[in-house]
């Protein structure tokens, strides 16, 4: 399942590319940009701005969804019967369903629509949510776009069995890996994952000659401080083959969806990170051989 | 105060004369409408054309010449900076009736002094049913004055003015000088056959010409005289050197080619003037002028006369002089091109006749110092092809990053192929060059608007068609229609309807514009504008009597996405998916989405229905076949020159509609895309404001979708970045593959690029004196942001700003 599909990105790596995002993601990073990627099913987004109080979706399914006022709804998720039902329900789009069902040729027919401007090694990105946590159609998409010549890069936080990943190697140009922390504590607490899984499979990543760049999310009390990201540059700058490190800056700009998505924005930091206070990784990161770059 | 900082490497001089003409209020001078009345009124007797010559002679002799400090390019058009001379011959009406409110004006206000009001007022009192406007409409068909008032054609523009969009031939004017044109003129004349009747009227002909190219001369020579007079009283030894070069280069230049490159452009932009004295039409273009300048420059550069900084210099001189010049319309056709400009268009870049890379260090000194003045003046255009040099590319992106529209991009890979086809031979093909906007023709060949006939407003057609013909606005029936859409039983039905209707107004447009044509060419000939242009002297008849070598000319369409995007509401949610009945559509559109579920209809025809810029074929190509009914019908008609000599004499169709979409959406109730009653309509090919939620890639694909190689008058494709989005070399190797993409793949037609950041914008509609020479990119064009009136303002806000993630 997908939740978005994003062309004329030129972010993440060479050219222009077209991004498909998927939906699930086996981690729970607690400054998420894009929650809604995180569950594997239907999503039921509601954005209060756009909410005329057309009331089309009490009608749809009024055990769950319940009128407050004139332009404003509740909405109980945990009894939502068939969130499909609900998906073209809203005439201003103020309640929309996030997840879309799409066979391989339908991904493919939207990702050939910007083919042309795929020049200078553009294509597509594979992103998420975490792309490796889908299953085999997923396999046939990447063996297609192999076959029509279409570059790929993915992005992913290898927090997956080592069986995913390896069965895509070969069939992915670039992984752009994400590498959040380093101890195992951090990781857990922060991010409900176990990082030994994740570096595991980065080193059998390169061990099997893939292309690698590793991008570091800089995230305030987590791991923004000079002996934290110092620490993973020297991680990264020991793997052989891996000459190119991102680094990404914290921002806020997810922080609506969590609203509409009607999460709890639990991440305490509301200060984006500046691009200036990335200098002394990049130094660093560069003193060690690694090209870097702010973003993507 | 002035917001843009200088660059070290501008002059003081330069800076100075450029912040004194943009500090000056636009105002009025009555010079030119003097000169021009007692002329007339003193030689009733003669033919329009001799009038015409004895007036401009009149002006040229007399008319207030001045040299400002520090100027290394003289030539003024009136009597001071940014003064609009009037040009009673054209339209008197508007005066007295709007001249107590010129200076109100919304936008585009001109300063007018109590004297030269009493002035104006007598002068209007006499031209009174003796000017172009009078006569266009009384040669009209009632019919056809019904349809300009109702305003779905409008030609006012052209009533109430000159042609020009046109450039005329700066490589004959450089290479013979005008002396040499009083030669070729003399041989001509001199085989007049004056025992035929059309020997009379060349007789008449030349002799204008004649009279013209001596005043013309002596105006020239007039600036010498002050050149060296200044020079006497120069206490500066350098500006003393510099007035008596100024003067020696018009004495050099009043008769023979110039020999110089400094010579060369003093002389380019005589002509650009005088063209501008003589009629007021605008989009008057200089070509490509680093084509026709860069032997003088490459010589000058040889011999080691003259230094990159230098001839920067007087480039950035000369767009001041051409800020200088100013226009006056009536209001209500200054709201078709707001901002006030001249559209004075200068292209540089494309292909030499051996399809080689044109681009030469003259280009880019032009890019550059256009960058370095940042003025509205002139309107740069790049002719883009495959072999182009990337670097100059890449400038053009670091220029396009300033942020002031320019320059913008005209496709040579679709151009000279869709010239070729309608009959241009290949050699002038690959010479074209933009005009004013976007539009293209062949400089010193082609007759006058290659666009800019008259406005067709699609949205008022697709309305009549649903009510069987009715145009509620007017309360006419201008053509019978089909039946109501409350009958209709598919979405054959509206499109049928489409088509009866759009046949019939597509031929109303070709009659008014045939009407003005009669009118232009009895009423207003020009005859310095037609010396300049191939084959007028051998033929011995103006532009407008088919002296031109081509003559192709376009109108405007305007509403061109909300048309696609109305088709495709009612076809997907009336018929196919019946989410909306007939009657829920109409009393929608009828109470402007007001009261019950007006909204709500609203908001499923603005979200669930595919929109054109998006990409999506659905309704891409109904707009194309749509649209295509309108080319279609076009092709059938011929302009008014048609067997009098030029190659064509052909329409073709057009979209460059400046900022006409948004008194053309004025005019229109509420349409069935969900777009509110009396708002802006979509500009040129652009897709509607906020409506291209893909990002460029996908709008470029729709925008190619359409019949562009039958849009010869112009495909416009604004496309609007926020600033952070070109910052890095990087992002701008990554446009200018965009850009690759959309015109060597896609054979897109033209784009232009507004940065610009909606705080910026917002700002500067709050606090204008701030922000007074900020530039933004309003349709075929920049202006400067403050001058326009605020709907204008809203509307450019409002467009989808495209950014990256
Ligand atoms: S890995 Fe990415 S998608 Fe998954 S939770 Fe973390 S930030 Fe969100």
């Amino acid at each position: 399942m997908i939740f978005n599909i994003q062309r004329f990105s030129t972010h993440d790596g060479d050219g222009i590319r077209t991004i498909i995002f998927y939906k699930g993601c086996p981690l729970r990073c607690q400054w998420c940009s894009n929650p809604e990627s995180q569950s594997f099913g239907y999503s039921v987004m509601y954005d209060k701005k756009s909410c005329r109080g057309f009331g089309d979706c009490i009608k749809a399914d009024n055990r769950a969804i319940t009128r407050i006022n004139n332009n404003g709804i509740q909405i109980d998720r945990e009894i939502i019967t068939g969130p499909e039902k609900l998906r073209d329900i809203c005439a201003s789009k103020a309640l929309t369903i996030s997840g879309e069902s799409k066979s391989v040729d339908e991904l493919l027919t939207e990702i050939e629509k910007d083919s042309p401007f795929y020049r200078n090694n553009g294509g597509v990105t594979l992103s998420g949510g975490e792309p490796l946590s889908q299953g085999e159609e997923f396999i046939t998409l990447l063996q297609k776009l192999k076959g029509r010549n279409i570059n790929v890069n993915m992005e992913t936080s290898l927090h997956v069995n080592w069986k995913s990943v390896a069965r895509c190697i070969g069939l992915v140009g670039t992984f752009l890996v994400d590498l959040k922390h380093i101890d195992q504590d951090k990781f857990k607490s922060f991010v409900q994952g176990d990082s030994e899984l994740v570096l595991n499979n980065l080193i059998k990543l390169i061990d099997a000659d893939a292309q690698v760049i590793v991008r570091i999310p800089v995230i305030p009390g987590f791991n923004h401080s000079e002996k934290e990201i110092k620490q993973m540059i020297e991680f990264v700058s020991s793997l052989k083959n891996v000459n190119e490190i991102h680094f990404l800056p914290y921002h806020t700009f997810g922080v609506e969806k969590y609203k509409s998505l009607g999460m709890d924005y639990t991440f305490g930091h509301k200060k984006q990170v500046q691009d200036s206070e990335l200098e002394p990784y990049i130094q660093f990161a560069q003193s060690k051989g690694l090209q870097t770059k702010i973003g993507g | 105060m002035i917001t843009e900082k200088k660059s070290t490497t501008v002059t003081e001089r330069i800076w100075a004369l450029r912040e004194k003409v943009l500090s000056t209020k636009p105002s009025v001078c009555t010079e030119r409408a003097k000169f021009y009345t007692q002329i007339y009124q003193e030689n009733d007797d003669q033919p329009v054309i001799i009038k015409r010559a004895l007036a401009l002679e009149k002006t040229l002799n007399e008319m207030t010449v001045f040299i400002d400090d520090g100027e290394l390019i003289v030539g003024n058009q009136s009597s001071q900076h940014r003064a609009a001379p009037i040009f009673p011959e054209y339209a008197v009406d508007w005066l007295p009736r709007e001249m107590d409110e010129l200076d109100k004006r919304p936008g585009d206000a001109f300063f007018i002094t109590v004297e030269h009001k009493k002035e104006l007022l007598e002068i209007a009192k006499w031209w009174k049913g003796k000017v172009l406007w009078d006569r266009g409409r009384a040669i009209m068909s009632q019919e056809l004055r019904n349809l300009q008032d109702s305003a779905i054609i409008k030609a006012t523009g052209n009533l109430t003015s000159g042609d020009a969009h046109i450039a005329v031939d700066f490589y004959k004017i450089l290479s013979i000088g005008l002396g040499g044109y009083l030669q070729e003129i003399k041989q001509y004349h001199q085989q007049v056959k004056r025992f035929e009747q059309e020997g009379v009227k060349k007789d008449h002909f030349y002799t204008a010409l004649t009279i013209s190219i001596v005043a013309f001369q002596v105006f020239i020579r007039r600036y010498r005289t002050l050149a060296l007079s200044l020079s006497k009283k120069e206490q500066d030894k350098q500006r003393e050197k510099e007035l008596l070069l100024i003067a020696n280069h018009c004495e050099v230049i009043a008769e023979k080619p110039p020999q110089t490159f400094y010579q060369a452009l003093q002389l380019t932009y005589f002509v650009q003037l005088v063209l501008q004295i003589e009629s007021n039409g605008h989009s008057v273009s200089l070509g490509r002028m680093d084509q026709y300048l860069f032997p003088f420059y490459q010589n000058d550069k040889i011999t080691g006369y003259i230094s990159e900084d230098f001839t920067s210099e007087l480039l950035e001189n000369t767009w001041i002089k051409l800020l200088s010049i100013n226009k006056i319309r009536p209001w209500s056709h200054t709201r078709f091109s707001a901002g006030g400009p001249l559209y004075q268009n200068v292209t540089i870049g494309g292909q030499t006749t051996d399809g080689l890379d044109a681009v030469n260090d003259l280009s880019f000194l032009i890019l550059d110092s256009v960058g370095k003045m940042k003025l509205t003046q002139p309107n740069l255009s790049v002719r883009f092809h495959k072999k182009i040099n990337n670097d100059f590319m890449l400038e053009c992106t670091r220029i396009i990053e300033k942020g002031f529209g320019m320059p913008s991009f005209n496709n040579d890979e679709i151009v000279i192929p869709g010239l070729i086809k309608i009959g241009v031979e290949p050699e002038d093909a690959y010479s074209y060059s933009a005009i004013g906007c976007i539009e293209i023709a062949v400089p010193g060949k082609w007759g006058y608007r290659c666009t800019g006939m008259s406005f067709l407003n699609l949205m008022r057609v697709f309305l009549a068609s649903l009510y069987d013909g009715l145009d509620k606005q007017s309360g006419i029936v201008f053509k019978k229609g089909t039946g109501n859409f409350a009958e209709f039983n598919s979405f054959e039905d509206v499109f049928k309807a489409w088509q009866h209707q759009i046949k019939y107004y597509t031929r109303k447009t070709v009659e008014i514009d045939t009407a003005v044509d009669t009118a232009l060419e009895e009423i207003v000939p020009d005859i310095l504008c037609s010396a300049f242009v191939d084959s007028c002297i051998p033929r011995g008849k103006t532009i407008k009597e088919g002296g031109s070598k081509y003559d192709f000319i376009s109108g405007l369409q305007v509403g061109i996405a909300n048309l696609g995007n109305s088709l495709a509401a009612i076809k997907k949610l009336v018929f196919e998916e019946e989410k909306i009945t007939k009657e829920q559509l109409l009393i929608a559109i009828e109470n402007n989405f007001e009261g019950e579920d007006g909204e709500k209809i609203r908001q499923l025809l603005l979200n669930f229905v595919p929109k054109y810029g998006n990409d999506d074929d659905y309704v891409d190509l109904l707009l194309r076949d749509a649209y295509m009914e309108f080319i279609d019908e076009l092709e059938k008609y011929h302009t008014t020159r048609y067997n009098r000599g030029p190659i064509g004499c052909k329409y073709y169709a057009g979209t460059s509609s400046i900022s006409a979409n948004v008194p053309s959406g004025a005019v229109v109730p509420a349409t069935p895309d969900g777009r509110k009653a009396f708002t802006p309509v979509a500009e040129g090919s652009s897709p509607s404001s906020g409506t291209d939620m893909l990002g460029p890639t996908a709008a470029f694909k729709s925008v190619s979708k359409l019949p562009t190689e039958k849009i010869m008058g112009g495909v416009l494709l604004n496309q609007k970045l926020s600033p952070a989005t070109i910052q890095k070399d990087s992002d701008k190797q990554k446009l200018i593959s965009i850009i690759r993409t959309f015109f060597e793949d896609l054979k897109g037609w033209h784009v232009q690029y507004n940065i610009v950041s909606k705080e910026t914008l917002l700002a500067a509609k709050k606090n204008p004196e701030k922000y007074r020479d900020l530039i933004v990119r309003v349709a075929g064009y920049s202006a400067f942001f403050t001058t326009l009136a605020p709907d204008t303002q809203d509307d450019i806000i409002s467009r989808t700003e495209h950014s990256l993630s």
